[in-house]
């Protein structure tokens, strides 16, 4: 993930050249502390301070979207901020409770995550309300079903780089969170066939209706946002799936969503700074004057959508068939979000790049400069590399599969790498 | 050090920096009553006074680190690391409060510089307020806080909102004065002392009798009027509104902390055997004041009036600290009162700087486009913003923090669950002050271009935001500090005996 991030920062950056053209300044190094925040929260490995980084991380993106953003930005500037901050702040009452409930038990004050994860079975009653905090906190940032309102504000307002930032990385954090924080700590609570009930339910539910209520989008950028739903929804999918395969294809779905959807953004971001419209019905027959540029937004629609040859395919793959052995029906229905998939996407690319010329306006469009393309190129390399060889990539992720479904399975045992005793590293309060 | 506080003496010594101070505030007099005419003169005595909390703070500083102890039994005032502490959080408000007054009262045309001497002795009182051992020294304090803060309230005498504030805060005071009164002599007719750590010996071991309980919850009921926790808050917008704006800071921070740290030293010293009496009560306020404060602080329009309402809510947040009856929780009070001070004192500063002769009518929309205008004063003010809704980074978050983990180590999770949802709550109008500055566009022409700080003022916020910044990111030696202070809290009276 930190790869991830790092690599789609500068493309990024790349990208709002000309975009940004108030207060360059001030955007870059936002820019920068989000690149912080985002790091952090995937490096840290103390409750605390991955506590902070979740935090700092929603300032420059409050900043982003609300300077830099479209018409309707402060709405949802102080909608993402004020949902976000929900969540995060009572998984940091979560936080404290649970230090202190393995402080009173161990006699070690410690934020440190492998020493909380192998003491966490002494939570005992206070374990379900934990997980609810945790859970709430993450399934906000995924967003799953419920609480998914703030994304498409967020996303269709914020600058193309923040959308990228947004779709590519940050919403990660919220399944990264459920593998790495919530599911762990409280494997008897998360893996309860009540709560994996729900769990699955609300997953199939975020992908039936994202995918439905992209389909009705006019507005394209709004179509991808909704899209995103729908495809965290097979993230979610997958982790409650339990199995090896559907936890590896969700691990792979979030690594190719954020470089099929992080691309969208970024060919949406280059059409809008040549149209100012983001209005599906304002386009149509684009392929005859920009070939290059409608070439590479189908092949990215296509990653999108999941064909095979391409990286989306290979997570979806491997989702639903993990699933499958686990939850049949749901997982049926689920795979017919990937038609939806392709219904809505390549409606739009229809109306989009084919159809009739008809707009006088489209016919001066200028294909992509070679600025645009560089930034594209790195990405289209890893969409087709990923799906046509991601042994790479599945060979890196097993060994992080393998311990995080043995660490829930076994529930008590330790990690390998976990640490005895670790002294706290971080204020608080003393013992 | 060791004093004896039964001689004339020893007595003299351990209350050093209160008597600097007062002798200080009189000669400021001496010098005014001569010089009162100019705005040079009000000048003058705005630097001579802070001159004398200076010399007070020097005091302070001496007895804190000579470690000065009582030789047996702490009488009339209590000499330990807690008083200190929240006498210094009394003067920093202090000395905030003049530097931002010197600017304020020449462009407001208030050239009266007995201001500054009524801000001495309120500053004494409250250091007697914090520092009292016995209940009729802490009446005493409390009496001479409150006085100079109602003559303060009504300092501009030209604006009927300002003379309203000081009737209604002068009502409601006396009012409460009254309460308190009477609480501490149903206490001493339970007890038969007004000394708190004997009023602890007497009760110790068992619940309090039905008098001493009615003593305790009148002492509440006056401490929660001076502190505006709900419900006893209905005094404190229209006389945060109504008052000069460096007074409503000063209120904010220097009576507030005061009056929590007495609180503080009453129910720990005191009543430590009538936790089960206290408790709900100081919870039932905390989850009011935070539930009441933070909502209605939504509606308001007014900058000034949204952080009267908000401090009502902050209220809340320190009450939530005061409820575990712990050292931990003593030592989240004393952080938490100067994250907050230092925060309100700066916001204070900002609506005084930016007021232009009508904070009362300044609005969050007034501020648009003051970060491509006045880069620098935005971003004091939304650091100040941050702080108070507890971002992490600034200050506000590690008080905040503070308070949960002292809470939770009780075994209490609803005070903290709370806390979190009321501060989210509390985005909602702390944030559209940041939108305002940052992403609403500049008026053609800014009412702020022209304007120029005073080095004082300008000194004061900008000390005030880089302590936030720098004490949120490194809070440690302050953390052990403020453990350290509440930890010898106790240690003059009976070992606590709470859960």
């Amino acid at each position: 993930m930190v790869l991830l991030t790092t690599a789609l920062m500068p493309l990024s950056v790349l990208a709002s050249y000309r975009s940004i053209t108030v207060r360059e300044r001030g955007f870059y190094s936002l820019m920068l502390t989000l690149l912080t925040g985002l790091v952090g929260v995937f490096l840290a490995l103390d409750l605390f301070v991955f506590y902070i980084f979740f935090e700092v991380m929603l300032i420059p993106m409050y900043f982003i979207i609300g300077i830099w953003g479209g018409t309707n930005r402060l709405y949802a500037a102080i909608k993402f901020f004020i949902y976000t901050m929900a969540g995060s702040l009572l998984m940091l009452v979560a936080i404290v409770v649970m230090v202190w409930k393995v402080q009173s038990v161990t006699g070690y004050l410690s934020f440190s995550y492998d020493f909380l994860l192998q003491n966490a079975g002494v939570l005992g009653r206070t374990a379900p309300w934990l997980f609810a905090a945790f859970a709430l906190a993450f399934a906000i940032k995924v967003p799953i079903f419920p609480f998914h309102t703030w994304l498409p504000d967020a996303h269709v307002e914020a600058p193309t780089a923040g959308s990228v930032l947004l779709a590519g990385v940050m919403l990660k954090i919220g399944t990264y969170g459920f593998l790495r924080f919530a599911v762990p700590f409280f494997p008897q609570v998360a893996l309860s066939p009540p709560v994996t009930r729900l769990m699955v339910a609300l997953a199939v539910i975020g992908i039936i209706y994202g995918a439905l209520v992209a389909l009705v989008q006019p507005d394209i950028k709004k179509l991808v946002a909704y899209s995103s739903v729908s495809h965290l929804g097979f993230v979610m999918l997958g982790i409650w799936g339990g199995t090896t395969q559907s936890v590896q294809g969700a691990l792979m779905l979030m690594i190719s969503h954020g470089l099929s959807t992080g691309a969208l953004f970024l060919l949406i971001g280059m059409l809008y700074e040549r149209r100012h419209t983001r209005m599906i019905a304002d386009y149509g027959g684009i392929a005859k004057v920009v070939p290059v540029f409608s070439l590479i937004l189908t092949v990215v629609a296509l990653s999108s959508i999941g064909l095979p040859g391409l990286n989306g395919f290979i997570g979806e793959f491997l989702v639903l068939l993990g699933s499958f052995t686990a939850f049949p029906l749901a997982t049926i229905i689920a795979t017919t979000g990937v038609i939806f998939a392709a219904a809505y996407l390549l409606w739009a690319l229809q109306r989009l790049i084919f159809n009739r010329l008809d707009d006088a306006e489209n016919q001066h469009l200028t294909d992509l400069t070679a600025r645009e393309l560089a930034v594209m190129l790195p990405l289209l390399v890893g969409i087709v590399w990923m799906g046509l060889y991601p042994a790479p990539v599945l060979r890196r992720i097993a060994p992080a599969t393998e311990r995080y479904l043995e660490a829930t399975k076994a529930r008590t045992q330790l990690p390998e790498s976990a640490r005895l005793g670790v002294a706290p590293a971080s204020p608080g309060v003393e013992p | 050090m060791q004093l004896d506080l039964g001689t004339p003496l020893g007595v003299t010594a351990a209350l050093l920096p209160e008597i600097l101070l007062s002798i200080a505030a009189l000669l400021v007099l001496l010098v005014v009553s001569w010089r009162h005419q100019t705005a040079a003169d009000s000048r003058l005595a705005g630097w001579l006074s802070l001159l004398g909390v200076l010399a007070s703070g020097i005091g302070l500083g001496a007895m804190w680190i000579m470690g000065v102890e009582p030789d047996g039994l702490a009488q009339m005032v209590a000499l330990d690391p807690f008083r200190y502490a929240a006498a210094a959080v009394a003067l920093i408000a202090a000395a905030g409060t003049i530097l931002i007054s010197i600017a304020y009262m020449e462009r407001e045309r208030l050239l009266a510089p007995e201001y500054y001497p009524l801000i001495l002795l309120a500053t004494a009182g409250m250091m007697f307020l914090a520092g009292a051992e016995d209940l009729i020294v802490l009446f005493l304090g409390l009496e001479v806080m409150s006085v100079a803060v109602y003559v303060l309230a009504g300092y501009n005498r030209a604006n009927p909102f300002s003379a309203e504030a000081a009737l209604k805060y002068f009502l409601i005071g006396a009012f409460a004065s009254g309460f308190l009164l009477y609480g501490i002599a149903l206490v001493y007719g339970a007890t038969g002392t007004t000394n708190l750590s004997l009023i602890g010996a007497q009760l110790s071991g068992k619940l309090p009798p039905l008098m001493a309980s009615l003593g305790l919850g009148l002492l509440l009921i006056g401490f929660g009027f001076k502190v505006a926790a709900v419900p006893f808050h209905m005094w404190a917008p229209d006389v945060y509104d109504g008052s000069p704006t460096p007074v409503t800071g000063f209120m904010a921070t220097g009576v507030k902390a005061a009056a929590f740290a007495a609180l503080v030293r009453v129910l720990l010293e005191a009543f430590p055997s009538a936790v089960p009496v206290w408790q709900p009560v100081i919870a039932a306020m905390a989850i009011a004041s935070m539930v009441l404060g933070n909502l209605v602080a939504l509606a308001q329009r007014s900058l000034k009036r949204m952080l009267a309402y908000s401090s009502i809510a902050h209220a809340g947040y320190l009450l939530v600290a005061v409820w575990p009856g712990s050292r931990v929780g003593a030592g989240a009070v004393l952080l938490y009162l100067l994250a907050y001070g230092l925060t309100t004192l700066a916001s204070f500063g900002f609506v005084a700087v930016l007021g232009r002769g009508g904070e009362r009518d300044l609005t969050a929309d007034d501020l648009a486009g003051l970060g491509a205008t006045r880069p620098l004063l935005a971003l004091g003010l939304g650091v100040c913003m941050l702080s108070l809704l507890g971002f992490p980074g600034t200050f506000g978050f590690i008080g905040k923090w503070y308070i949960i983990s002292a809470t939770v180590a009780e075994g209490q999770f609803i005070l903290p669950v709370v806390l979190v949802v009321t501060s989210v709550v509390s985005a909602g109008y702390y944030l559209p002050v940041i939108m305002a500055m940052y992403m609403k566009p500049a008026p053609p022409v800014s009412p702020y271009d022209g304007l120029r700080l005073s080095p004082a003022s300008a000194g004061a916020i900008a000390v005030s935001v880089a302590l936030i910044l720098l004490l949120g990111v490194w809070p440690g030696g302050l953390l052990d500090l403020a453990g350290q202070s509440a930890a010898t809290l106790t240690q003059t009276g009976p070992p606590l005996a709470g859960p």
